[in-house]
């Protein structure tokens, strides 16, 4: 017999689980952009592509890594591994390309976005890599729950072919599950089998798909990497800063009723990308897997790595989730890891108990009667035990809250919420 | 003597805890059952670390030299 729901669980299931983009199909506004998204007016087609930027340059492997170094290019999938790093150690024999599309963030949406407006941009990038590696065998991984993505990248493929582009792509769909577009989950999709993170014993880049030396990306990256092989260091370097030249793609409100896709220089001011009345709540920065700031912190900061790092926050893969006017951040931090429990492949100890023991901790503590030490407890039991990061990345986002709310989840602690009040943010 | 690092594969550890009983010097248990792994190894454990690697049931464990740095994430 099933358990009926206490009246609790059925409001925080109804009124505050977070909403995955598969669940409600409002597409985001996608705004025209100063590098990456500076043709989406013309549409997706090649010809349009071309005619506005000329053909693809093919530089060499060692051009192609030394460009990198220069602008420092991080990949965009959300560590930020260096780029050229990455190149140098993949530029060996029968090298193979794959270009990640599928975004396992649920409130990012920056690379469906980016495919879907611009997949040449993201493709001359790819083509670039194969050409510098030396190698014709592309992977394109598009997620299953966006058939529309599927089909302006077939396109996409189809008109570089008839304009003579030799390249052997393959296109992949990921399962719709937040894990599924972790580097070694992606890896197993590729090789046939479920799409499910396992462990990596060595990089990809030393031995990725079927053992080859594999340059495996984010979609983003490869646009990145397709524009500076373009432009050079310097023109690249047109936008942002000395020490971050270039932009990123930002999602803001991914998961919310407006969500939107922008493309700004590094270096840009918050206070320019968020709203005013966003500017005075906390901002869950970088996804579900993320780091709170409060509005204290947001004064005064632009949209760059080191800026950021500063504030003790990453930019991640560039998600902005700014709290709701009246919203509790526990509340809502719960409600998110209640998710990300769920969203566990069920493979590796440590997650399969710890993430549901963290979300029953975590509702303890956000409805009184739980403690602090037994979260932070718990966290420390899931770090760095798996075989991705979804477990780091959870542990990550509860961290963040206890650091930055700790007169919220003391007053929490007493039955008292006094979330959306003003001065609890001041 | 170099160090080597005890590794699990996690997806394959199923919680059998022979590792914790072998080598109590490296590793201990979770309130679950899964190993947390306190050191590397080196000297005169590595002899009984060789021998859980070999004893665990799923075969869940290996031995490396520290991972190579600034090969990728």
């Amino acid at each position: 017999m099933t358990a009926m729901p206490t009246q609790e669980t059925t409001e925080m299931s109804n009124a505050l689980r977070p909403i995955a983009r598969n669940d409600m199909g409002l597409d985001p506004v996608v705004s025209q952009g100063p590098a990456l998204l500076a043709g989406i007016a013309q549409g997706p087609g090649l010809v349009a592509h071309r005619g506005r930027l000329g053909p693809a340059p093919t530089p060499s492997a060692d051009e192609l890594v030394e460009m990198a170094r220069a602008v420092d290019l991080r990949g965009r999938g959300g560590a930020g591994f260096p780029f050229a790093i990455k190149l140098a150690a993949a530029a060996r024999r029968r090298a193979v390309v794959v270009v990640n599309a599928s975004e396992g963030e649920p409130a990012s949406r920056k690379d469906a976005a980016l495919m879907t407006c611009s997949p040449h941009v993201v493709l001359d990038g790819a083509a670039a890599v194969a050409h510098a590696l030396g190698t014709r065998e592309v992977h394109v991984v598009v997620p299953s729950e966006l058939p529309s993505m599927r089909r302006i990248v077939e396109k996409a493929l189809s008109e570089r072919a008839e304009a003579g582009e030799r390249l052997k792509v393959k296109l992949h769909e990921a399962a719709p599950r937040f894990v599924a577009g972790q580097a070694q989950a992606v890896l197993q999709l590729l090789a046939g089998r479920e799409n499910l993170p396992v462990t990596a014993w060595q990089p990809e880049a030393v031995s990725g798909h079927r053992g080859r030396p594999t340059l495996l990306s984010n979609a983003e990256t490869f646009a990145h990497l397709g524009h500076l092989a373009r432009m050079g260091p310097q023109g690249y370097g047109a936008h942002g800063t000395a020490a971050e030249p270039g932009t990123t793609l930002l999602t803001l409100r991914g998961d919310g009723w407006d969500p939107e896709v922008r493309e700004v220089a590094y270096g840009t001011p918050l206070a320019d990308v968020l709203t005013a009345a966003e500017m005075t709540q906390p901002l869950l920065l970088g996804g579900y897997h993320g780091t709170w700031l409060r509005p204290a912190q947001m004064q005064g900061l632009t949209v760059s790595r080191t800026a950021i790092a500063e504030a003790g926050a990453t930019l991640g893969a560039g998600v902005m989730l700014p709290l709701a006017e009246g919203w509790c951040p526990l509340v809502r931090t719960a409600a998110l890891v209640d998710y990300l429990a769920g969203q566990s492949a069920g493979r590796c100890g440590p997650c399969i108990n710890g993430l549901p023991a963290m979300a029953e901790a975590v509702r303890a503590l956000v409805h009184r009667g739980g403690s602090a030490a037994r979260v932070e407890e718990l966290c420390g039991l899931v770090v760095r035990r798996g075989a991705c990061a979804h477990p780091d990345g959870t542990a990550r986002l509860v961290a963040s809250m206890l650091a930055r709310f700790p007169e919220e989840v003391d007053s929490h602690a007493l039955g008292d919420c006094r979330g959306g009040r003003d001065e609890v943010f001041a | 003597m170099s160090e080597h690092l005890l590794r699990v594969d996690w997806p394959a550890c199923k919680g059998h805890g022979v590792c914790a009983e072998i080598l109590p010097e490296v590793v201990s248990l979770d309130e679950w059952g899964f190993p947390i792994m306190h050191e590397p190894v080196k000297g005169d454990v590595l002899d009984m670390a060789r021998r859980a690697v070999k004893a665990c049931p799923t075969l869940a464990l290996r031995l490396t030299e520290p991972p190579p740095r600034h090969a990728g994430p």
